[in-house]
């Protein structure tokens, strides 16, 4: 029989940081050699249900394309959520994956890219931005624009300065808010985009934030003159399986789990049921 | 035609229960259902359309699917099955019909369904046909049959004096062969239809109306009480939830679960963080029916609808799925 896709695969927690506030970034090994081959391989963009047995699963971008662990970063909001963040280096975990489609990096490769990262919603964008930096000479100029409501929100923080300092590459951040510590931008990532104004000249962008923040980005994006083929995202939605069949995650006729959860815009603006 | 008695069938249903799971319609208060079953007797022949389908039986409203063992940070996940065989006596056409939809999204599309996949090849279905359609059925309108055999293994059909057998698939004439029957003249009777078609529109047409102003109407009333999907044959949603079962010192027995859901309730498409991108009565409503009649066949083949009528004598507040069809038509043109 083949395996049964809804049991997870038993791994441990081989490390764990805060990488914001109410964010933590999860490292894991998987201990069973099936477990270790399903998640041997997996592209940018691509998920993983988490379990915390006893309190159930949920499910996170692969956050990483790096390292020999599997990384996830995971926003204390819920059940299954808050008991993640109680977890202790070396205690036990399940992980189903990889699911979903991927971010076309082959179809990527030979453009400028644009990354445009909102909130937590930065992390699945960050394995993008690794195997941009790790393939340097496939791709052309990187801009990164990131954005939190705050400082104390900012993900990947200190990854900041590597990303400041690769080759062919801009980083610009905002925040909605500042405190007295922050002396960088202040304003919506619209108009850090705006500010920024990148060129759209074999240019692809890639967008990935709250649904209130990805509809806006699509419309200044726009402004800038970007075609819905130049511009790819990546969705969320509510999801039980990740493998189609319970219905959790559909957007009219499509399933964010299978058909997603990246998307190019020109097929976001088809969707009979929007994602607002 | 292969002719049997009521006697004969509770003397094979006798042995069938002994060797495997046999469910069956039996009376519950006043009610009938598909329910286990110990012996022939217990088995209700006269009787219209159970109230609930019968897909509980492969798959059940709430079913621990794995059991998980935790030893200090040790942890085996095991998966949950049965070796036994199961027969679902008197199952309606309609029901049959309603896991053929079921199979096209949970078996045929990559990867299955382990859990129904188990159940389903475990099951040999018996149906009874309907001598006539009962009060809200339009099963004919959906490409089904009060008398239809497509879906499976086994149709009988109420003749004078006893059952007309029909072994319909290889499952079904192997389990029949333990069933006294001999050959006799005649056919079994047509069984009585409803005149009135319901009229079922391309999706093409249900495309169109997406933001008609009908959802509002039929959509507002709507409690979200749920009971659509729960008497629904080929309604599928489920959610996934663990249960602590045992905790000793050093040991945690856990339970995964899966439920039966409803896209019908409130917060369905709740978020994490509080986002829900469907959020009113009516975009839920149309959620069921888009997904009955243009998302499931769109994607995976079938209508999702048999025309059992359950949810029509069900809603509370008679959200009616054939008026609705019937509005669709007409404002798609196609009445
Ligand atoms: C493809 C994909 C990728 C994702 N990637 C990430 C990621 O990288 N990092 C990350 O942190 N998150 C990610 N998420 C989101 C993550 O899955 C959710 O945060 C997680 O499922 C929350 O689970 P929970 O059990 O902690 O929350 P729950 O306890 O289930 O609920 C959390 C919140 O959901 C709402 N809610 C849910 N159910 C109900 C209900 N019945 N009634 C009322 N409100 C309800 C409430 O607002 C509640 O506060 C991703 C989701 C998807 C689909
Ligand atoms: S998460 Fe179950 S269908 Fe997509």
């Amino acid at each position: 029989m083949a395996a049964n896709p809804m049991r997870p695969y038993v791994g441990r927690l081989a490390g764990v940081r805060e990488v914001a506030t109410g964010v933590k970034l999860f490292q894991i090994e998987l201990t069973e050699p099936e477990g270790q081959a399903s998640l041997a391989e997996y592209k940018p963009g691509q998920f993983a249900f988490l379990s915390v047995f006893g309190a159930g699963e949920a499910p996170f971008g692969l956050a990483s394309a790096r390292g020999p662990y599997l990384e996830l970063g995971v926003s204390a909001l819920g059940h299954v959520t808050n008991s993640l963040h109680a977890l202790e280096v070396g205690d036990p975990v399940g992980v189903r994956g990889p699911l979903g489609n991927w971010f076309p990096m082959d179809q990527i490769k030979g453009h400028d890219v644009v990354i445009i990262g909102g909130g937590i919603g930065g992390l699945p964008l960050r394995p993008v931005i690794h195997t941009i930096l790790d393939h340097r000479a496939d791709y052309g100029h990187l801009t990164i624009l990131w954005a939190a409501r705050s400082p104390d929100l900012l993900i990947a923080t200190d990854e900041f300065d590597e990303w400041r300092n690769a080759p062919d590459t801009e980083f610009h951040v905002t925040v909605d808010q500042g405190d007295e510590n922050w002396s960088g931008n202040v304003g919506l990532i619209t108009k850090l985009m705006e500010e920024v104004a990148p060129s759209t000249q074999n240019t692809i962008t890639v967008t990935c934030g709250p649904p209130i923040m990805i509809h806006f980005a699509f419309l200044t994006q726009q402004k800038l003159g970007f075609t819905p083929e130049q511009m790819l995202t990546t969705l969320e939605a509510r999801m039980h399986c990740g493998i189609g069949k319970c219905g959790r995650c559909n957007m009219g006729e499509k399933f964010i789990c299978v058909d997603g959860p990246v998307f190019w815009q020109y097929e976001v603006k088809e969707f009979l049921e929007g994602f607002l | 035609m292969k002719f049997t008695t009521r006697d004969q069938l509770k003397a094979w249903l006798d042995g069938l229960a002994a060797e495997m799971d046999l469910v069956a319609p039996r009376g519950v208060d006043g009610h009938v259902f598909y329910r286990p079953v110990a012996s022939g007797d217990e088995v209700l022949f006269d009787y219209e359309r159970p109230e609930l389908s019968a897909k509980a039986f492969v798959f059940p409203d709430t079913e621990v699917f794995l059991r998980v063992e935790q030893r200090g940070k040790d942890v085996t996940v095991e998966e949950v099955r049965t070796e036994r065989k199961q027969v679902i006596f008197g199952v309606r056409p309609c029901d049959a019909h309603g896991l053929a939809v079921i199979d096209a999204l949970f078996l045929n599309q990559e990867p299955a369904d382990a859990q129904y996949q188990h159940h389903r090849e475990r099951t040999v279905l018996v149906g009874l046909a309907c001598p006539r359609m009962w009060e809200g059925c339009f099963c004919t309108s959906m490409g089904g049959a009060p008398d239809d055999a497509t879906h499976l293994d086994v149709l009988l059909r109420e003749v004078e004096g006893g059952y007309a057998v029909e072994a319909v698939s290889e499952k079904g004439k192997a389990l029949v062969k333990g069933l006294k029957t001999k050959q006799k003249a005649g056919d079994p009777p047509a069984p009585q239809t409803n005149a009135d078609a319901v009229p079922v529109v391309d999706t093409a047409t249900w495309r169109t109306l997406f933001n008609d102003k009908l959802w509002q109407r039929h959509g507002e009333r709507c409690l979200s009480c749920r009971i659509c999907t729960y008497v629904c044959p080929t309604c599928r949603c489920f959610d996934v939830v663990d249960r602590v079962v045992d905790t000793q010192p050093g040991l945690t027995r856990i339970e995964r679960i899966r439920v039966w859901d409803a896209c019908t309730s409130t917060n369905y498409r709740r978020a994490a963080g509080g986002h829900n991108s469907r959020p009113t009565k009516p975009g839920r409503i149309r959620n069921r029916f888009y997904c009955k009649f243009c998302y499931y066949p769109e994607d995976f083949g079938p209508l999702g609808c048999v025309g059992c009528g359950r949810c029509v004598v069900s809603c509370p507040v008679d959200i009616d799925i054939t008026e609705i069809m019937r509005d669709v038509a007409a404002k798609g043109g196609q009445e």
